[in-house]
C-alpha cells in the first residue's frame, strides 16, 4: 500500500504556547479561509514540501523525550483540509503515545478527525462577519468526539472587541469555558513582503493588553 | 552542650569526605515553602557591598589595587566588610574589593594590570622579581619558534602562560571535617612514605611539592589566627564548618590567580552540620540562611588583577567560584539538601548574580519539587546552569564538581591542567592556504596543496585531518612545556594539599569555531563552494553557490560532521604523550572568547565574513538553527561526550512567553526541556530566559545571546532575524510585560 503523502510548510520544535507543554508544531499548507489577519500566509500561497505520514512521524518521534505533558500540534494553514493525511500521522503519533491536538478554524466539521485528536484548539472568526454558526455545529462534534476543546479568537481593535461582538461570542462559547484571547500582531508584515503581498490589516492598531482586559471583563462579568 | 556524634565510617580512619557525607546526609525531597528571607542584618551587608560594587564599576572596573605586596596567604593583615556585622570572615586583600597583585604567572602580566588600571607596580615588586623566573619566563625559555607562531597567529589561543591556569578544585571541606593538624599528619605520612622510595626525577618533585603542601597547610592555619580563629582542629558546628572552608578556599584564591578558580560541591556537606545544629536547638532557619547568605556575599566579591586584553577572551571580570548542587548519589538516593535550596536562595536574598557560578547538576531522578524550583530559579534570575549528573556520575562517581564551566573531576582525586583552546575553523584555513596563515599569509603549518577552483570535499577532508595530526602534536607539546613550568615555578601549594597525594591529572585540551568548521565542511560537501585569491594567492573569500544543511537543525547530514570532527581531533591529540601521564580531553567551549577567535579568523567557506563572531561552544552558528528550539539542542545533544571529557558547552536563550504561559507553565516546561535533553545524553545548558534589558543586551550583541526566539500570537520568530524597527517594537511589548 502507498504511503499516504501530504503537504506541509514547515516543522517547529519547540513551542511552549501551542497546547500543553513542549510541543512540535507541524504547520500545514494550504487553507479554505482567507482571513486578513492570518499570520502564516506561506501556509496559505506556497505549495509547501511534499512528505509521506511515516517520514513526518519519524522525525517527530525523535523529541519524544521533551514531550512529557506536551506532544505534537497540528496546525497551518487548516488541517483538517488534508483528512488522510491528518488521520495517518496522528494514528501513527498516538499509537507511540504521542499527545496530539489540532488547530483549526473550524469550518470544516469532522467527527472522525476529532476521535482521532486527543484535543483541538479553535480560533473563532468573528472579526469580518457575524456568522457564527459554523462553531455550534462543531463543538457539538467536539462533544460527540470527546475532543477535549479550548476556544481562541484574535482580538481585533475595532472589528470585534464591541460589547455587541462579544455579547455575541459570549453566547456562543457558553458552556464551552473559557476563550483565550490572542491580541493582533503585525510582525507577520515580513512574512506578507516577502510573498509580495500587502497585510490586508496593516491599516489597524496592534491590541495592548488593556485590550485584551477589557475585552475579558466585557466578555465574563456582563 | 555536647555535640551528637556524627555516624562513624572509613573516614575516620581515612582523608574521605564521600565517605562522611554519604553516612550522614539527609536527602531532601520537598519543596521551597521552607526557605527564609535576607534578615536586616544581610541586607544592610548587602546594602553596603552594592555600594561598593557601584563604586567600582564607577571606576571603570578596578575599586583599588595593592601594588606593595605580592598576594599570598599571610601578606595582608585581616580585612573585614563591617566587621561588628560579619559572620563569616576573611578578605583577599585588608579591604573589600581591593586587588592583590599576584606575579607569580608572570610580572609582566602583573605589571600591565597595573598600569591598565592607572596604577603603578612598586619598585620593591618589581624589585623582587627581577631576581624570580616566573612561570611566564619558564615558558618562554623553552617556547619552540613553531609554538610562538600558532600562539601568536591564533591557532592556540587563550593559553595559560602568563597567569595561574586554574581549575583545580581544592578539597576544601576537609579543612573543616578533619581540621588543618590532620591534614598535616596525614601528608607528612605520605612524605616519609615518599622518602623511602628510588630518588628519581618523578619522586624528587614529589618530595618537593610534598613541602610545599605542608608548608602552606601551616600557613593556612596562620592565616586563620589572624582572623582570630583556630582552625588546628575539625569544625565543631555549622558556622565553622563554613568558615573553615571557606578560609580553604580563600587561601587558595589569595594564593592563585587562575582564571577559574572554582568552589567545588560544598552545600550538601554544611548540610550536615546545618541539620545537626537544628536539631539540638543551636540553630534556625533563619540563621541557617543567614550563614549561607554571608558566606556567599564573601564568594561574590573575589576579584583578580587581570589585564584589559584578558577581559576580552573572558569577558565581565569573571572568576568561576562554581559550586556544584544536586545530583543522584551511587545508592540511588539525591544528594538534594535543604542547603542545596538555601544555595540557590541566595539569588533571591541577595539578587541575581553570576558568580557564585550556581552549576546544579541535572538527573530525570531529581526530585520534581527541586527540578521544579530550579526551573524557577532560572526564569527569575538567568543564573543557572545544568549539567547531566546521569551522564557524568558513571565516570567520576557521586562526589564530583566542575571546575570553570563545564569540567567535571573527583573532588581531591582529580585535577585537570588547563589546555585553553585550538581554533578549528582558522585550522580549515590554513589547510584550504597549503598550510598558510589566511591573516599573515604566512607559513605556519608544513607546505601542503593549495586549492584551485571548486573545493572538493574528500580531497579538502583529507587535507585537514593532515593539518589536524600536525596541530595536535605542537599543541600538546605546548601544554606540556606550560604545565611543566606551571608546576616548577607556580605550584598550587594549598590546592594540591587538599588532594591526595596520588593525583590523577587531565590534559584538558579544547576546540573553538566548532559550528563554523562543521558548517563550512557540510557547504563544502553539499553546496559549490570556490576559494577567491588575493594577490598573494591567499583566500580571501568563498564562492557559495547552492544549499547546505546546517548544524542546529537536527540534521544529521551536518551533524554526522561535528561528531567525526571531535572524534578525530581526540583520537589524534592522543598519540602525543601527555606530561605526567595525564589523560587527554576535550572540551568544546569558548566561554566568551568567541567574539576574539572570530576577529583572528578569515571569511569562512559557510558564508561568515572575516571578523565575524563565531557562535560560543558547541552552539550552532546564530541564525542557522531554523528549524526551532528543541531542533537545535538535539543537535547539540549529538556530540559524543565519551571524547569530550572535559565539557560541551550549549548556551541557550529563550524569551519568557515562547516558554508557556504563566510562571507554573514555563517551570514545568523547561523542567521537560532539560529532562528530554538530558536524557540524550546532551552535556551542559545554560538557560536564559530574557527579559527586557536582556533582550536590549541581545540586540546590541546578539553574537552572545544566540536562540532568543520569540513568539507572536500562533507564529514563532528568531529575535535576531527581525529588523531593528521590530526588535524595538518588541522591547516595547516585553515592557508591557507580553509579546
Amino acid at each position: 500500500m502507498a504511503e499516504v503523502k501530504g503537504f506541509i510548510d514547515s516543522v517547529y520544535c519547540g513551542s511552549g504556547v501551542d497546547g500543553r507543554g513542549l510541543r512540535c508544531v507541524v504547520f500545514f499548507s494550504g487553507c479554505n479561509l482567507r482571513c486578513p489577519f492570518c499570520h502564516n500566509p506561506e501556509t496559505l500561497f506556497k505549495r509547501g514540501q511534499e512528505k509521506t505520514a511515516g517520514e513526518l512521524f519519524e522525525y517527530l518521534k525523535r523529541y519524544k523525550p521533551y514531550f512529557k505533558k506536551g506532544g505534537v500540534t497540528l496546525s497551518g494553514g487548516e488541517p483538517f483540509l488534508q483528512k488522510e493525511f491528518l488521520l495517518a500521522l496522528a494514528g501513527k503519533l498516538k499509537s507511540e503515545g504521542i499527545h496530539v491536538v489540532a488547530e483549526t478554524n473550524g469550518y470544516i466539521c469532522d467527527e472522525e478527525i476529532l476521535r482521532a485528536l486527543d484535543g483541538v484548539i479553535v480560533d473563532v472568526k468573528n472579526q469580518e462577519t457575524d456568522d457564527l454558526s459554523p462553531y455550534n455545529k462543531f463543538f457539538e462534534a467536539c462533544r460527540n468526539a470527546g475532543c477535549d476543546l479550548t476556544v481562541t479568537n484574535v482580538l481585533v481593535p475595532g472589528k470585534n472587541d464591541s460589547a455587541e461582538k462579544l455579547r455575541a461570542l459570549s453566547a456562543l462559547i457558553k458552556g464551552e469555558g473559557r476563550v483565550k484571547f490572542l491580541p493582533l500582531r503585525k510582525l507577520c508584515e515580513e512574512k506578507y513582503r516577502e510573498l509580495q503581498m500587502r497585510f490586508p490589516y496593516a491599516d489597524i492598531r496592534e491590541a495592548e493588553e488593556e485590550d485584551v482586559i477589557k475585552a475579558e471583563n466585557l466578555l465574563y462579568n456582563d | 552542650m555536647a555535640k551528637a556524634k556524627f555516624t562513624g565510617g572509613v573516614y575516620e580512619s581515612e582523608i574521605n569526605v564521600r565517605d562522611f557525607i554519604q553516612k550522614n546526609y539527609m536527602p531532601y525531597e520537598g519543596g521551597s515553602e521552607f526557605l527564609s528571607g535576607p534578615t536586616k542584618r544581610t541586607a544592610k551587608m548587602m546594602e553596603k557591598v552594592n555600594a561598593l560594587l557601584k563604586e567600582e564599576s564607577d571606576k571603570g572596573g578596578v575599586l583599588d589595587v595593592d601594588t606593595e605586596r605580592v598576594s599570598s596567604l599571610l601578606t595582608y593583615p585581616a580585612g573585614y566588610i563591617d566587621r561588628e556585622n560579619e559572620i563569616i570572615v576573611g578578605l583577599q586583600t585588608d579591604a573589600p574589593l581591593k586587588r592583590g597583585v599576584n606575579p607569580f604567572g608572570g610580572i609582566r602580566m602583573a605589571r600591565q594590570a597595573c598600569e591598565a588600571y592607572g596604577y603603578k607596580l612598586s619598585d620593591k615588586v618589581e624589585e623582587e622579581f627581577s631576581y624570580k623566573t616566573t612561570h611566564n619566563d619558564g615558558v618562554f625559555h623553552v617556547y619552540t619558534d613553531d609554538m610562538k607562531a600558532v600562539r601568536h597567529a591564533g591557532l592556540l589561543t587563550g593559553l595559560p602562560d602568563a597567569y595561574g591556569r586554574g581549575r583545580i578544585i581544592g578539597d576544601y571541606r576537609r579543612v573543616a571535617l578533619y581540621g588543618a593538624d590532620k591534614l598535616i599528619e596525614e601528608k607528612e605520612k605520605d612524605r616519609r612514605a615518599y622518602g623511602k622510595k628510588l630518588m628519581d626525577e618523578a619522586n624528587i618533585r614529589t618530595l618537593e611539592e610534598l613541602y610545599k603542601q605542608i608548608d602552606f597547610l601551616k600557613k593556612l592555619k596562620d592565616m586563620a589566627l589572624l582572623y582570630g580563629k583556630d582552625i588546628s582542629a575539625p569544625a565543631q558546628n555549622a558556622e565553622e564548618a563554613i568558615q573553615w572552608t571557606y578560609f580553604a578556599y580563600l587561601a587558595a584564591i589569595k594564593e592563585q590567580n587562575g582564571a577559574a578558580m572554582s568552589l567545588g560541591r560544598v552545600s550538601t556537606f554544611f548540610d550536615i552540620y546545618i541539620e545537626r545544629d537544628l536539631a539540638d536547638g543551636t540553630l534556625t532557619e533563619e540563621r541557617a540562611q543567614e550563614l549561607i547568605d554571608d558566606f556567599v556575599i564573601k564568594l561574590r566579591i573575589t576579584r583578580q588583577l587581570r589585564t584589559p586584553e584578558y577581559n576580552d577572551l573572558f569577558g565581565g571580570d569573571p572568576t568561576w567560584t562554581t559550586e556544584s548542587i544536586g545530583g543522584m548519589g551511587e545508592d540511588g538516593r539525591t544528594l538534594v539538601t535543604k542547603t542545596s535550596y538555601r544555595m540557590l536562595n541566595t539569588l533571591y536574598n541577595l539578587g541575581a548574580a553570576p558568580e557564585p557560578n550556581m552549576t546544579v547538576l541535572w538527573s530525570e531522578r531529581l526530585p520534581e519539587p527541586f527540578k521544579n524550583f530550579c526551573a524557577k530559579v532560572s526564569i527569575d534570575t538567568d543564573s543557572i546552569q545544568y549539567e547531566n549528573d546521569d551522564l557524568m556520575r558513571p565516570i567520576y562517581g557521586d562526589d564530583y564538581g566542575i571546575a570553570c564551566c563545564v569540567s567535571a573531576m573527583k573532588i581531591g582525586k582529580q585535577m585537570q591542567f588547563f589546555g585553553a583552546r585550538c581554533n578549528l575553523a582558522k585550522l580549515l584555513l590554513l589547510t584550504l592556504n597549503g598550510g598558510k596563515d589566511e591573516k599573515s599569509g604566512k607559513q605556519l603549518g608544513p607546505v601542503g596543496d593549495s586549492f584551485k577552483g571548486k573545493l572538493d570535499y574528500k580531497k579538502v577532508r583529507a587535507a585537514y585531518s593532515k593539518y589536524i595530526a600536525w596541530l595536535c602534536n605542537l599543541y600538546v607539546n605546548t601544554l606540556n612545556v606550560i604545565h611543566y613550568m606551571h608546576d616548577k615555578y607556580a605550584y598550587e601549594k594549598i590546592q594540591m594539599a587538599l588532594h591526595d597525594t596520588e593525583v590523577e591529572r587531565f590534559l584538558a585540551c579544547g576546540v573553538a569555531g566548532l559550528s563554523v568548521a562543521v558548517d563550512s565542511l557540510s557547504a563544502i560537501k553539499y553546496a559549490d563552494v570556490t576559494p577567491v585569491y588575493n594577490d598573494e594567492g591567499i583566500i580571501y573569500d568563498f564562492k557559495i553557490e547552492g544549499e547546505f544543511p546546517k548544524y542546529g537543525n537536527d540534521d544529521d547530514r551536518a551533524d554526522s560532521i561535528a561528531v567525526e570532527l571531535l572524534r578525530e581531533f581526540h583520537e589524534t591529540l592522543k598519540k602525543t604523550p601527555a606530561y605526567r601521564g595525564a589523560i587527554h580531553t576535550l572540551s568544546v567551549l569558548t566561554i566568551t572568547s568567541n567574539v576574539v577567535y572570530g576577529k583572528k579568523t578569515g571569511a569562512t567557506p559557510d558564508g561568515r565574513a572575516a571578523g565575524e563572531p563565531f557562535a560560543p561552544g558547541a552552539n550552532p552558528m546564530h541564525n542557522r538553527d531554523v528549524s526551532g528550539a528543541l531542533a537545535s539542542l538535539n543537535s547539540v545533544a549529538k556530540l559524543p561526550y565519551d571524547c569530550c571529557r572535559d565539557g560541551i558547552s550549549n548556551t541557550f536563550s529563550i524569551v519568557p512567553s515562547a516558554l508557556g504561559g504563566d510562571r507554573e507553565e514555563r517551570a514545568e516546561n523547561l523542567t521537560d526541556m532539560l529532562d528530554g535533553y538530558f536524557t540524550q545524553g546532551a552535556h551542559h545548558l545554560n538557560v536564559n530566559v530574557f527579559d527586557r534589558e536582556k533582550l536590549v543586551a541581545a540586540m546590541e550583541h546578539p553574537e552572545l545571546y544566540p536562540n532568543v526566539t520569540i513568539r507572536v500570537s500562533g507564529y514563532a520568530v528568531n529575535f535576531h532575524k527581525l529588523s531593528k524597527a521590530h526588535q524595538l517594537e518588541v522591547l516595547k511589548r516585553t515592557y508591557h510585560g507580553r509579546i
